[in-house]
């Protein structure tokens, strides 16, 4: 079954059409990384994806849960029953972090498992100490998020987007906030999630991380994949000429 | 110095209407602000628009004939008798003052709380979002706090100011603090009942200003 299936997703600001008829089938345990010049339509994609911007026209669907049907034309959007169940299928990884300022760093984590999941307190924060040691932060649980690096920051991002367990988790540009010497240790811990078979779509311009996590690569150009396939084919041998003169630049 | 000390027991007694119109126009405002601040920023035209009437006629005429204008409503709206009027307990001097105080101070509050929520970024409310949070726990529990941090700065202006303008209760003859040291002056032929409100007024704002000050230092916890 897919994880995720994303069926002639168009998408339009005003008069500008950003998503036209894309389609994106993501399997258990695949990584997906999307790459693509800037204001191709990668964030948007996501972000209909996750609900933050609602579709034209199209269906999605995750881990078999409708979110957008379409019935004679018309787009349908879950209820906000299935909406709150479908919400915990799947977790977004902003690049600007979008951590709570005010929560101490565990209960960036244990908040939403509480409140929203109605999980109780010393399991959440079990939980949240759990996913904070797995992301080398057992010893910033108590730290509020600005006194942690950016790097820091985007792990317990991670962690709490991992909190309610979710089937798929996306990705827009988790690295690109960063210092490039902080990079790495998100990386590294993407990849950890990749050997655990964590099915993930990856918005990137690291193209040599992107070759080597990621199964699959989609080249998106002015709202249309372009070209997609396995990471190293499409990255050592492109065959269109606007991925050719995308890897150009990198 | 027998003098001094009347003086001062005399207008500590006013000090307690002062007190009082002060406690209870936060009390009221503040949450009334909040809701103003909502209307204001609703999608709802009609109710965005009636907020923002509100808040420039609130903002753009005198606190004191705002006061006259509540106090005499009734008189002239539906006939009452104002003398000795008063709800339960209350007189309606005072009833009215808190009224009044609280409906302007209201509209402040409210456009400090509006660039507050304004100025949050849309990040928040997305991450809050997708964590599955509803509209009202977002925000209380992810907005509102932040919001706080904010505009407390702003806020204290607006309540040190309120300390001041308690003295505008004088036009309804509510026997606050102002009043009782106007006619102590009276009698005694003297300035030293204002000096004494004066500093009276003082001391409280001295009092707010190092609450506020613990409470900004407080909420520093982050940044
Ligand atoms: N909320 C919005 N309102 C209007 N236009 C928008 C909005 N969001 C995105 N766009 C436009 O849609 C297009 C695609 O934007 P998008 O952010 O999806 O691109 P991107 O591929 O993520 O680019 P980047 O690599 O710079 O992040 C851009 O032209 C952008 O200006
Ligand atoms: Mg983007």
């Amino acid at each position: 079954m897919h994880v995720l299936e994303m069926r002639n997703i168009r998408k339009s600001f005003g008069s500008v059409e950003v998503l036209k008829s894309i389609s994106l089938d993501v399997e258990q345990g695949e990584v997906v990384a999307v790459i693509g010049p800037s204001g191709s339509g990668k964030s948007t994609l996501l972000r209909c994806a996750t609900t933050l911007e609602q579709v034209d026209a199209g269906t999605i669907k995750i881990a078999g849960r409708a979110l957008v049907s379409e019935t004679d034309g018309k787009v349908l959007f879950a209820d906000k029953k299935d909406l709150a169940e479908i919400r915990g299928m799947f977790g977004l990884v902003f690049q600007n972090f979008n951590l709570f300022p005010h929560f101490s760093v565990r209960r960036n984590i244990t908040e939403s498992l509480i409140h929203v999941r109605k999980i109780p307190r010393r399991e959440a924060d079990e939980i949240a100490d759990k996913l904070l040691a797995k992301m080398g932060l057992a010893d910033k649980a108590g730290e509020h998020p600005c006194r942690l690096s950016g790097g820091q920051q985007q792990r317990v991002s991670i962690a709490r987007a991992l909190a309610a367990n979710p089937k798929i988790l996306f990705f827009d540009e988790p690295t690109s906030a960063l210092d490039p010497e902080l990079t790495g240790e998100i990386l590294k811990v993407i990849r950890g999630l990749a050997e655990e078979r964590m099915t993930m779509v990856i918005v990137t311009h690291e193209m040599s991380f992107a070759r080597e996590v990621a199964d699959r690569v989609i080249f998106m150009d002015e709202g249309v994949i372009v070209e997609q396939g396995r990471a190293a084919d499409i990255i050592n041998d492109p065959k269109e000429a606007r991925t050719k003169a995308f890897l150009a630049g990198y | 110095m027998d003098n001094l000390r009347s003086t001062i027991t005399q207008l500590l007694s006013g000090m307690t209407f002062t007190l009082m119109i002060f406690i209870l126009t936060l009390l009221f405002s503040l949450p009334l602000g909040l809701l103003v601040a909502k209307g204001r920023m609703s999608r709802n035209r009609l109710l965005s628009g009636a907020t923002r009437f509100y808040i420039s006629v609130m903002r753009g005429t005198p606190l004191m004939l705002q006061l006259l204008i509540v106090y005499f409503g009734p008189w002239y709206l539906f006939k009452i008798p104002l003398r000795n009027l008063s709800i339960g307990q209350l007189d309606y001097r005072f009833v009215a003052t808190i009224i009044g105080f609280s409906v302007n101070y209201a509209a402040y509050f409210a456009e400090i709380f509006r660039g507050g929520i304004q100025s949050m970024p849309q990040g928040q409310y997305e991450a809050a979002q997708l964590l599955g949070f509803s509209k009202s726990q977002t925000f209380f529990r992810i907005i509102m706090p932040q919001v706080i941090k904010r505009v407390l700065p702003s806020v204290t202006n607006e309540v040190i100011t309120l300390v001041k303008d308690t003295s505008l209760a004088q036009v309804l003859a509510v026997s606050e603090m102002f009043i009782a040291a106007k006619s102590l002056a009276s009698t005694q032929v003297s300035v030293i009942p204002f000096i004494v409100a004066g500093v009276f007024y003082y001391l409280m704002n001295g009092v707010i200003e190092i609450g506020m000050n613990s409470l900004e230092r407080k909420l520093n916890y982050y940044s």
